[in-house]
């Protein structure tokens, strides 16, 4: 992803500078703004290609949420095309209920689309790459044969006339002014969706998916939405696309195209909106400005995509992202400021006593938890230190979710987390690190800071996608406040720079503010201090006391023993699964048992 | 025993090794005499487990050099090493539960000649008779232990110079720790170092001639077993304190 | 019409069932589902129809041509769309590459060959009891994965590459030629592929378009017998061709298509791993 757009799209909203808005819609502008001078050259050739890419961009616009920025391979988006196409010329012909207008029927297209799209991409809540790519490609096939067998309402391979679209629209230019105005306009929602916290829960999902569950992302839902708006893009991308041919027959919907789609995507850039708008205007243009070209065009198209993907796996994208080929600056110290804490988990976030209590949970007959219990106070941090598979990171994942207990259970408070349902720990008030860095490292820093926050929004799917005001303060304030918590963790500088660029040890503090965002009453840390240099290992201790001064109970899993021993009140030693022992570092360090287990004797 | 820097089989200096962006081990320094017997100790997360890989050529080397038998392993993957003469016994008894457990021992020797290596294989039931009752059937049908020794004997088969077993004494009964150890304790008489990782300090203590304490990364304590105050300093090296102050 | 359905559905089922060993193969030693599968089906029918039919080689000689042409592109993808993704393979880059791959093989097929279907010659002069195009394929499918089985039991290469599939890591530790075995089992997929078109080229002829049939049907059985698992995807893929083409003559092809796709999404909701196949556990 162009982290120049992202940055922008992630600061989109209020309080954003002109500039930065500028250059952001500037290329946006240009390229539509050719597009409506076309009409001065009267060539009704290239107004028909034109409008024909402005046709594509509209299901592409859509098809990009699901296959760029959620990452599913959605190979056959043609069949939701089809779809499209059908309704609006069945509808407009009259050919199986009473003729209605065009652009009603174009209305219904958008609709039956959305519902065609949830269908063909249900399926993807289970199947994951290849499996998904098969079953839309499964989807394609079927849906034309569907339209080929049932003659009397699709004409079968004889086929319908498509719909004209009266009144100003009704002229050649008159309707490629009517494609164009949709192509912006799918633009403008794509790209409010993108710069939402949807956008960004998508992007989670694609790269860290494990991540946005423990931010609150619900896959499913988020999914079904974004499938929602690429099928009634796709929907309305059909009508036109009816109309543009003036007579469709199966024949239309060729597989070919489809993979014009898919490919446009990933030669764009996956996580981009420009880049994909520029790519699906070149490969519309490519057979036609080269004749000789035309039966090559698939072929030139997959070789572009092998090209990228072996050696610009960012796509155009990427090549237009000057901004992240400027070198960092190198040596680069992280430094803390802890002063924004009370400031970040100020709000209504109560302190809590996490009481873990009689877990067991065993994996095929192995008992990975025996019947452990401990709490953590608010305010508070508690260490969980053992040997070598003794069970820590396990009860994390109890904790957050990835895992049900057998028996047992895990209280916040006075509320009882719910076994499983991982999705529902950070509004619940339960924030995590993990063992390794779990980052979109296409998005920037702050972009990805601003995941965590996802559990603050009200806003609905509709007001981000329209960009309604209560949706824009929302952004604006989540914004503020990821910026408040890259301060406190000390990467403050770095906020517009792609998490992708960042060291080591910078992604383990990232983590950590995205772990703040939620105001959580509880923080999980598995083992933060893991490939830090010693001197980053005393910062994040600091920073570590500081966060359960504010009122947080942290629940600590580390194997530097001097940091364990260093920032914990309480310390639980596990050895396969059950408590060896707990108190203070002082008696745990006097502990024979202890050393025992660790020395292994 | 004293180190014989004289002729040093392995000599590891400055490595650094991991994964991507992750440095897991920060800088080792390492050498590992002919029939010596050096065993690494740590808490896990340290690296040892990386230390091993890096040498063998399984994760990459980023930054430092290791040298074995006088050869350079640099830009050696698993397959070299192995030909050169390390063998590498890796975590949890990995062995092929769809195949048998002589089919196991045949893969060890995947490019070996047929006749000589059947030999071996002889002599690694031999060692082991339990494995060696059940070599027509699928390593599945092992138990725990009997795979670790399996694992341990896929090591052994083909002769090595140098032998890396990484915690081999994980999930198995004292009486087999001791059995897998002895082996270990065998070879290096017959003139194969060995470098051993293990969780079961006290256990390797009792074998090694020489330790290796890693945490995060770095060789925190290096000594002769058999000093003292041994313990006391490992335990300094876990759970922090100055070594001067035990 | 019974005799129809038989004849038909075991050939076409058979030659499912070797599109479905040629993913498993592929897949073993890299984890890598390759749309290439289909490509190297296609070229099967071609290669034999150019070796045979246009340039009048001998039966025998174009058989081996074939598979040998077809083995080369096996090592052309592994080389170019499957090597330079493998180690990022949680990013998913090889299902674009192979279908990059694809496309290209397939429009060159198109450009290079022809459009539209181009006859099988006949390979034998004389027919065993049925045509031959309805016993080669039954035949080619018998013979690959008694092939298979006997390599992966008595041969040091086989049980190779069970290791790798079951345990790639410990494999390479062990120091078994990981890159080489990848490379050979690839090459034997594109024979493997070469065969089921090559054998079917009689009813499915030399047709570039056979790609994305070849690729869809194919992956049905590896999704309903499971993956790796060959004995199943035979079985599953007789089962396939024999269904379709019952629903062909009894009730038309569209409802056979749209019975055999939700088949296959019911079977891989209800199982994503395959219905023989066990589901990873999570990690986090």
């Amino acid at each position: 992803m162009a982290a120049e757009e992202t940055i922008v799209s992630v600061a989109g909203g209020t309080g954003i500078g002109l500039v930065p808005l500028l250059r952001q819609v500037a290329p946006f502008a240009a390229l539509f703004g050719l597009a409506a001078l076309l009409p001065l050259t009267h060539n009704a050739y290239f107004g028909l290609v034109i409008g024909r890419a402005a046709v594509y961009w509209i299901l592409v616009s859509g098809l990009n949420l699901v296959v760029g920025f959620a990452g599913q391979l959605a190979l056959g988006w043609v069949a939701l095309l089809t779809v499209g196409a059908y309704t609006t010329s069945v509808l407009a012909a009259g050919t199986a209920l009473p003729a209605i207008s065009p652009f009603l029927a174009l209305g219904a297209a958008a609709a039956v689309g959305a519902v065609a799209g949830v269908v063909v991409g249900l399926p993807a809540l289970r199947l994951r790459t290849f499996y998904f790519a098969m079953s839309t490609f499964g989807f394609a096939t079927i849906v034309t044969q569907i339209a080929l067998a049932w003659r009397s309402v699709t004409g079968g391979g004889i086929g319908v006339i498509g719909p004209v679209f009266g009144g100003p629209f009704g002229s050649t230019w008159g309707f490629y002014y009517f494609c164009l105005g949709g192509a912006v306009l799918a633009t403008w929602l794509s790209g409010n969706v993108a710069r939402s916290r949807f956008g960004r829960g998508l992007l989670a999902i694609r790269d860290a998916e494990v991540a946005a569950e423990a931010s609150g992302v619900f896959k499913p839902g988020l999914l079904v939405l974004v499938f929602l708006f690429a099928g009634a893009t796709a929907g309305v991308s059909g009508g036109l696309f009816a109309s543009l041919q003036t007579y469709i027959t199966p024949d239309a919907f060729t597989f070919d195209l489809s993979l014009l789609f898919f490919i446009a995507i990933l030669i764009g850039g996956r996580g981009s909106i420009l880049g994909p708008l520029l790519s699906t205007v070149l490969l519309t243009l490519l057979p036609e400005v080269a004749a000789p070209l035309v039966a090559w065009s698939t072929f030139l198209y997959a070789a572009l995509l092998l090209v990228i993907v072996l050696a610009v796996p960012g796509g155009i994208a990427n090549l237009l992202d000057f901004a992240s080929r400027k070198p960092l600056e190198t040596g680069r110290i992280i430094r803390p400021d802890v002063s924004a804490l009370p400031v970040l988990l100020s709000g209504h976030a109560a302190e809590r006593q996490l009481s873990f209590e009689g877990v067991t949970l065993a994996f095929g007959g192995v008992r990975a938890i025996d019947g452990l219990s401990f709490t953590v106070e608010p305010a508070a941090v508690h260490g969980l230190i053992g040997p070598n598979g003794s069970g820590k990171t396990t009860v994390l994942n109890v904790i957050s979710g990835y895992y049900r207990p057998g028996e047992g259970s895990v209280r916040l408070g006075e509320r009882e987390l719910a076994p499983g349902a991982a999705h529902s720990r950070a509004a619940a008030g339960v924030g995590r690190t993990f063992q390794t860095p779990r980052i979109v490292g296409e998005a920037s820093v702050l972009a990805n800071v601003m995941i965590g926050g996802t559990t603050r929004g009200r806003g609905t799917f509709l007001e981000a996608v329209f960009s309604l005001p209560r949706h824009r303060r929302e952004e604006a304030a989540l914004r503020e406040r990821a910026l408040l918590a890259l301060k406190a963790v000390g990467l403050e500088q770095l906020a517009q720079v792609r998490a992708d660029r960042l060291q080591h040890s910078e992604l383990r503090f990232l983590e950590i503010a995205r772990a703040l965002m939620p105001e959580p009453s509880l923080l999980l840390l598995d083992e933060p201090a893991a490939g830090l240099a010693p001197d980053e290992i005393a910062l994040l201790g600091g920073l570590i006391i500081a966060i359960s001064r504010a009122g947080v109970a942290v629940l600590l899993v580390e194997h530097h023993t001097d940091l364990v021993f260093g920032v914990c009140e309480n310390i639980t030693v596990l050895n396969l699964g059950r408590e060896l022992t707990h108190g203070t570092p002082a008696e745990i360090v006097a502990h024979q048992d202890v050393i025992d287990a660790y020395l292994g004797s | 025993m004293p180190i014989s820097e004289a002729e040093p089989l392995l000599v590891v200096r400055g490595l650094v090794a991991g994964y991507g962006k992750l440095h897991v081990l920060g800088g080792i320094d390492l050498v590992v005499g002919k029939a010596e017997l050096v065993a690494v100790l740590g808490p896990n997360g340290a690296g040892k487990s990386t230390l091993l890989g890096a040498i063998a050529g399984l994760v990459p080397r980023q930054a430092g050099s290791a040298h074995f038998a006088g050869r350079d392993l640099a830009g050696m993957g698993p397959k070299d090493t192995v030909r050169l003469g390390i063998g590498h016994v890796i975590q949890d008894h990995r062995v092929f539960t769809r195949l048998s457990v002589h089919e196991n021992l045949l893969l060890a020797g995947y490019d070996l000649p047929r006749t000589a290596h059947r030999a071996r294989i002889e002599e690694m039931y031999a060692l082991f008779p339990e494995i060696a009752e059940k070599r027509n059937q699928p390593a599945s049908a092992l138990s725990g232990g009997q795979q670790q020794m399996l694992a341990v004997a896929q090591g052994v088969v083909r002769k090595p110079a140098l032998l890396m077993l990484d915690e081999p004494s994980a999930g198995l009964s004292p009486v087999l720790v001791d059995r897998v150890l002895a082996v270990a304790a065998a070879l290096r008489a017959e003139g194969c170092s060995v470098l051993l990782v293990e969780q079961a300090v006290q256990k390797a203590l009792g074998w090694a001639d020489r330790v290796l304490a890693l945490a995060g990364g770095r060789i925190v304590l290096e000594a002769a077993t058999g000093g003292p105050d041994l313990a006391q300093r490992l335990k300094n090296a876990y759970f922090g304190g100055s070594e001067a102050a035990a | 019409m019974v005799e129809s359905i038989l004849s038909y559905g075991l050939a076409m089922g058979a030659v499912y069932a070797l599109m479905a060993v040629t993913y498993n193969v592929m897949f073993s030693t890299s984890r890598v589902f390759s749309f290439t599968a289909g490509a190297l089906g296609m070229l099967g029918g071609v290669f034999g129809a150019l070796f045979i039919g246009r340039l009048g080689l001998p039966s025998g000689v174009g058989f081996l041509l074939t598979l040998g042409c077809c083995a080369l592109i096996g090592v052309v993808t592994e080389f170019v769309a499957v090597r330079p993704v493998l180690k990022s393979l949680d990013q998913h880059l090889y299902v674009l590459s192979t279908l990059a791959l694809t496309l290209m093989i397939q429009q060159f097929t198109a450009i290079e060959w022809s459009t539209v279907p181009q006859p099988f010659p006949r390979v034998l002069p004389f027919d065993l009891f049925v045509r031959e195009r309805f016993w080669m394929p039954v035949l080619a499918c018998a013979v690959v994965v008694g092939g298979m089985e006997f390599l992966y039991r008595h041969s040091m290469v086989g049980r190779a590459f069970l290791a790798i599939a079951e345990d790639n890591f410990a494999a390479r530790a062990l120091g078994l030629p990981e890159r080489g075995l990848r490379i050979g089992s690839y090459a034997l997929a594109g024979m493997i592929g070469g065969l089921a078109g090559f054998t079917s080229g009689g009813i499915l002829l030399a047709f570039f378009a056979n790609v994305p049939t070849l690729n869809f049907y194919g992956f049905v059985p590896v999704a309903l017998g499971g993956i790796g698992n060959n004995r199943g995807a035979v079985v599953a893929g007789l089962a396939l061709g024999l269904f379709q083409q019952a629903a062909n003559y009894l009730v038309g092809g569209v409802f056979a298509s749209v019975a055999i796709f939700s088949v296959f999404i019911v079977a891989l909701l209800a199982a994503p791993q395959g219905l023989f196949g066990a589901a990873p556990a999570r990690r986090v």
